[in-house]
């Protein structure tokens, strides 16, 4: 059998000294602290503040979601073109601001960075609002073409004029959802429609997630859904 | 029923899998005990447990108050969006491009994938004909290929043009190189540009183009492992270069003659072992009617493709010629007189293999390595003409157009004759690295010095670099327009996937400035098109889909047999003879600082990170030496003589007599991973003895750490005892790796499974959930398919952002590769005792995703659980690092991150517990090695256990477009949504896999290719008695041999 390498048996028996004792009072002051430690870290840990939502940092550009999405009603697909097909909505490039905006309010000094961009080359560099952990793997694709509304998740865009973030975006936040699909499904061409409203949501929703083949609670709250 | 120490039945045991083992010796024991060897905690960390335990401490309390005064999760954020998007891109979205990667004169067929334009995977090019597994949809490519990707994002990676002309290296520009090497070209009296092997037309037409302009100037080609032998073999017969290209596909015979056509060296690797298994198919009845093919190797090392031979027969290097000259005057070849001398053994080879030949004819293909005297190579190409096969048969003949090329040893013999007697004034070096794997008695180092003006053009600023006047950084071929002929010739296009990143200039870049200022502004792409004709946009476009120009292959060639083949020169008499390799992870050296290939274990040894002296057991014992001694190996005598201390690995296999040693170790300038690392056994290769030279080897009392992975994860005496039990000896099936031969399984389809059925007496669970809504996910994984070749490895390593842990953290065992290949071997005892002729079977095995899975038994935070589709999910942000998982799993599949292995320094640097978790892993991992993660993969973190997904990133990337796509709307408006179907969802080890030995699918549709194979009488549940209920089965291996059931072939003699 094996040999022993190890050869420390003969080695002296280890004895506390005698200072080890103040430790003693220091263990109780160590439990009492982490009696203390444990609701402050649940209170803040789990604040809104935390999770960062209401998170509306400055833009390079003051661009305002009201006007464009609000009162002149572009549609959120004509800029965020690619959220149908893949799993990021697409912050558009330069080029598709200049596509109106070389004929409309060129001068505009608060165009002045998209014009320089348009010029140069050098991208515009947005501040990340809806930020998710690095582990959780979202797709706008799955979600909008079964259904879940921009609003769902995003809030009343077409109000803001600095965008802002409204829901915590955390794991609970999205377990609501894909336990219950059902309350926030809405009608396909309804998707971007930010003041749509069901009368019966329920009922449509059921009916909805039958209709989009919506998998069962299982399978929507398996880990690998979201993780990988 | 033997007692726990009754060891002497041990000697019994079927399957082991290192000498030492086989042994049992104190290291091994040693293993068992200890859950990682050699570790010992006070000195591995600079700090003691105790103190660690004190630090940990304060760093949770300042984590804390951090949480509390910051109240921050994650670090602020940018979006960078194009300002003028390209067509196609869509963020985040990969995209793949046809390109090609040449390797010895040989192009790669290949798709680099990219996401926003960041390549981060390579994988063979589904159109490319030496390339293509399964036609149009997937192709596979070499470990060396894959793991170039790594190389592009080499933070070692030359980044400047070094001026080494004055005092001090300074850097240069390009524009000031380009002045003053064209001028010192233009006033050259001798100038000579030597480049590696590069087979493209632009290449090609630049080279006629620098000849025509620099009259004097002379272009000699080197490559350190070179194929030439055939190349010359041709010549001898015909008078003419040409290259014999095997299809495997229809050869119902092959007889090997120390030929490695698996080895990822070959040029040929996918096409041959692809087609090997297609002839090895035992589904359905044809093809049980028809057979499969037999495989014979005479060989003087144990090879990947002698592992996967039906007969084997171990020689030394210099009986090669005799084995081929004995078949050649058995199937009746002109010109070859019969060799004496042939033993008892080498005669029943020969004669088995004869009638084999006779019996296919056409379908036969004889092949000799590419080591071997041309003479030999003559002979085999002589048996193929003389069989028909070389003709309308299994063998192709191509005529080469360079044939008036010397061969590479010979051309740098001579070069560096001319640069010592100083007769050259400027030599420019394209590629290659010379200086270090030239012939070492040229001396070609100091050689280089010698010259006046002197250029090389190299991916790494490396020995070669160092000594000439100038160092100009290449660009990566990702980086650059090249083209590459494959082995049959076919054009293949290489593309840029990405700007050069450190601004470095291709071969072709490089050529066109010297050849004048009429095309030193010309890009890459317009040099390439030209080279190719391909003016015309709507055929260039195609060409670069679809990676290959149809119609350019070389034209065909024949074999005349008639004259008399002469005899090579006698080895002289020395106690070994010791062969050079080139290296199944390094190449030539190249791939020194590519911690992938380092770490990758070698397919036969599973060495990682070093090279080593391969002895067998019998020469081992007779010099005294185990593995890990360290020998002093002398070439030649007196003040000539070669010598070089070099680490012994005692293989099973091994001819008595032959040593062999592999290339491309012990760098002198490279990377960090590079430099010094293994034994720089270029040392030994003088001009002559070039492949093989006679060798005196001597124990010189030291000991030396050789890492190998075959160790890891022994199971403890008593769980081995039963396995013993259950095993049994060479030639009878075993329980975990299972096997049965041609004839028994035409005789009955369950021999492999027959007598090996696990019995389950107690059911400990109720029967698992059956995990199967909206699909079962399932794999089938083929023994008999499998060649060992280590592929799927660098596969997964760069499909999941797996890291690289280092030779002495590999010594630890925690090597982090999801997919291992268990290389089993299995020997007879009584009649061989030398262990000559073992028996090996390759069993990759990763997670098997069990239904009834015992890691997730013991989870205390339920980080690992099944999803409803049969997927053992491993959810990193909530695993804590127990480790119970990996205890508990029978397979030893699950691996854990003890440090931040990605990281620059993973012991986290000087006050680690200061950062927060998520700034301390972003700012510790260099931003270049950053861009070749893959995006849709976590990267883990300390202290995070991980495994195979079954690659869940691929079958989301599958999933939900396909479930977004309305394929039908009915008439009352009800949508019929899409979903996958069979052979959409490729996992990356099968996606590489040359032989489809790996096949994943949906185990609800019946008729998936997974499903079907899973019905097969061979496939079983490795463990089966544990009920687990794996969903990836095992197929057991089907051998060949003469003697037809395995039973019967005993004793080596008996082979006849």
């Amino acid at each position: 059998m094996a040999e022993k390498t190890n050869t420390d048996a003969g080695a002296k028996r280890f004895a506390f000294p005698r200072w080890a004792n103040y430790f003693l009072p220091l263990a109780v002051l160590a439990v009492l602290g982490g009696a203390l430690y444990a609701p402050t870290f649940v209170y803040f840990g789990f604040s809104p503040k935390t999770t960062w939502a209401n998170y509306a940092p400055q833009q390079p550009v003051p661009y305002s979601h009201a006007l464009h999405a609000g009162q002149l009603g572009i549609d959120c697909r004509y800029c965020h073109s690619t959220v149908e097909k893949a799993a990021y909505a697409a912050i558009p490039p330069t080029q598709t601001c200049m596509n109106c905006h070389t004929n409309i309010k060129y001068e505009s000094p608060k165009l002045a960075v998209v014009r320089a961009s348009y010029q140069t080359g050098e991208p515009v560099k947005w501040k990340k609002i809806h930020a998710l952990a690095d582990y959780a793997y979202f797709n706008h694709s799955a979600h909008v073409n079964k259904g879940v509304g921009c609003y769902s998740c995003h809030g009343r865009i077409d109000q803001m004029e600095v965008v802002q973030q409204v829901k915590p975006l955390s794991m609970g936040w999205c377990l609501e959802c894909h336990r219950n699909p059902e309350l926030n499904l809405r009608p396909l061409d309804k998707i971007t429609v930010m003041d749509w409203k069901s009368d019966d949501q329920q009922k449509q929703g059921l009916e909805l997630k039958k209709q989009y083949g919506i998998r069962d609670v299982a399978y929507m709250t398996s880990c690998y859904t979201c993780h990988r | 029923m033997p007692s726990m120490n009754d060891t002497k039945n041990e000697t019994k045991r079927g399957y082991w899998r290192s000498l030492d083992e086989l042994a049992q010796s104190s290291r091994v024991a040693e293993l068992v005990d200890q859950e990682f060897p050699g570790y010992d905690p006070e000195h591995m960390v600079g700090t003691s447990r105790r103190d660690f335990v004190k630090f940990a401490g304060a760093g949770l309390a300042l984590a804390g108050l951090a949480t509390v005064g910051g109240c921050r999760r994650w670090p602020e954020e940018e979006i960078v969006p194009f300002t003028s998007a390209p067509s196609e891109t869509i963020p985040g979205r990969a995209l793949s491009y046809a390109t090609v990667y040449e390797l010895g004169g040989v192009g790669h067929g290949l798709l680099a994938t990219a996401y926003d334009g960041r390549p981060t995977k390579v994988e063979g090019n589904p159109n490319h004909p030496f390339a293509v597994t399964v036609a149009g949809k997937i192709g596979s490519a070499t470990q060396f290929a894959q793991a170039t990707v790594l190389d592009m994002y080499d933070p070692d990676r030359s980044r400047v043009i070094i001026n080494r002309t004055t005092a001090k290296p300074e850097a240069g520009t390009w524009a000031e190189f380009v002045e003053v090497a064209s001028e010192k070209l233009a006033k050259a009296a001798a100038p000579v540009i030597l480049s590696e092997a590069m087979s493209g037309p632009t290449v090609a037409a630049l080279k006629k183009e620098l000849l025509a302009a620099y009259p004097k100037l002379e272009w000699v080609e080197y490559e350190p492992i070179s194929h030439d032998a055939q190349t010359e073999a041709g010549k001898l017969l015909t008078g003419a270069a040409v290259r014999e290209i095997y299809d495997l596909s229809v050869a119902d015979v092959v007889v090997l003659l120390d030929a490695d056509l698996f080895s990822a060296a070959n040029p040929g690797h996918v096409r041959y072992q692809a087609d090997w298994a297609a002839r090895r198919k035992v589904e359905g009845k044809e093809a049980v009617e028809r057979g499969i093919s037999r495989v014979y190797m005479a060989e003087s090392t144990y090879s990947v493709t002698g592992s996967n031979a039906d007969e084997r027969l171990p020689i030394k290097p210099s009986r090669v010629d005799a084995i081929a000259r004995g078949i050649a005057v058995g199937v009746g070849v002109s010109g070859v007189s019969a060799p004496d001398g042939l033993s008892a053994m080498e005669k029943a080879f020969v004669e088995n293999a004869v009638a084999d030949l006779k019996k296919a004819g056409k379908n036969a293909v004889v092949a000799a390595g590419s080591h071997l005297n041309p003479a030999t190579v003559a002979v085999a190409m002589a048996i193929n003409a003389a069989l028909g096969a070389s003709s309308g048969g299994a063998v192709k003949v191509v005529a080469l157009p360079d044939g008036a090329r010397p061969s590479h040893s010979a051309a740098i013999v001579k070069l560096a004759e001319q640069l010592n007697a100083g007769s050259v004034d400027v030599l420019l070096i394209v590629g290659g690295n010379p200086a270090f794997d030239a012939p070492v008695d040229v001396k070609f180092e100091e050689a280089i010095k010698k010259v006046g003006f002197s250029a090389h053009l190299s991916l790494y600023d490396n020995e070669t670099s160092v000594a000439c006047k100038w160092h100009v950084n290449r660009a990566h071929y990702l980086e650059s327009w090249t083209d590459a002929r494959a082995l049959d010739g076919t054009v293949s296009i290489g593309q840029p996937i990405i700007l050069p990143l450190f601004d470095g200039k291709s071969p072709a870049e490089f050529l066109a400035a010297m050849a004048g200022d009429k095309l030193a502004k010309v890009t890459g792409e317009a040099l390439v098109r030209q080279a190719n004709g391909l003016g015309d946009d709507k055929a260039w476009r195609k060409v670069l889909h679809d990676g290959v120009i149809p119609g350019t292959a070389y034209a065909a060639a024949t074999v005349k047999v008639g004259g008399e083949i002469p005899q090579p020169a006698p080895m002289g008499t020395t106690a070994f003879e010791l062969r050079f390799l080139p290296d199944s992870k390094m190449y030539d050296g190249r791939f020194a600082n590519n911690g992938w290939l380092n770490e990758l274990p070698d397919a036969m040894t599973k060495i990682v990170w070093d090279n080593a002296l391969l002895l067998s057991k019998k020469d081992s014992e007779t010099l005294g030496v185990t593995t890990g001694s360290v020998v002093k190996v002398t070439v030649g005598t007196g003040l000539a003589a070669l010598i070089q201390d070099v680490a012994v690995y005692v293989m099973p296999g091994q001819p008595n007599g032959s040593a062999a040693v592999a290339l491309g170790y012990g760098r002198r300038v490279s990377g960090k991973l590079g430099v010094g690392q293994g034994f720089p056994t270029y040392n030994l290769r003088g001009s002559t003895g070039w492949h093989v030279v006679g060798a005196d080897i001597r124990s010189i009392g030291e000991s030396y750490q050789i890492v190998t992975t075959q160790e890891h994860h022994l199971i403890d005496w008593s769980a081995k005892m039963a396995i013993s039990q259950r095993i049994g000896d060479k030639g009878v099936t075993g329980k975990i790796a299972r096997e049965t031969t041609f004839v028994d399984f035409k005789a009955d389809e369950h021999s492999a499974n027959k007598k090996s059925h696990g019995k389950m007496s107690l059911q400990l669970f109720d029967p698992p959930n059956t995990f199967n809504t909206p699909h079962a996910w399932g794999m089938a994984i083929d023994m008999n398919a499998c060649t060992g070749c280590m592929a799927c490895v660098t596969a997964c390593q760069a499909e999941n952002n797996i890291p690289v842990v280092g030779k002495s953290e590999a010594y630890n065992h925690r090597i982090m590769q999801w997919i291992r290949i268990d290389r089993y071997f299995k020997h007879d005892p009584v009649n061989d005792a030398d262990v000559q002729m073992p028996d090996t079977i390759h069993m990759p095995m990763l997670c098997l995703h069990c239904e009834n899975a015992p890691c997730e038994q013991v989870c205390p935070v339920a980080a690992t659980v099944h999803d409803t589709e049969g997927l053992n999910t491993m959810i990193y942000n909530r695993c804590i690092g127990t480790r119970y998982c990996s205890n508990n799993c029978p397979y030893k599949v699950r691996r854990f991150n003890y440090l931040d292995y990605q990281s620059k320094d993973p012991r986290g640097g000087k006050w680690p517990w200061l950062d927060l978790p998520d700034t301390q892993q972003m700012a510790s991992v260099d931003k270049i090695k950053q861009m070749v993660f893959n995006p849709q993969v976590s990267v883990r973190m300390r202290g995070v256990m991980e495994k195979c997904t079954y690659c869940v990133q691929r079958i989301k990337a599958k999933t939900i477009p396909a479930r977004n796509h309305k394929e039908e709307v009915l008439a009352d408006g009800t949508v019929k949504w899409g979903n996958v179907v069979d052979g959409d969802i490729i996992t990356a080890c099968q996606q590489v896999c040359p032989t489809q030995a790996l096949v994943f699918g949906d185990l609800n549709d019946a008729e998936s290719q997974v499903s079907k194979l899973r019905r097969s009488p061979r496939s079983y549940d490795v463990l089966e008695e544990l009920n687990t209920r794996p969903r990836s089965k095992h197929m057991a291996k089907v051998r060949n041999p003469v003697a037809g059931a395995v039973a019967e072939a005993k004793a080596p003699t008996a082979h006849g």
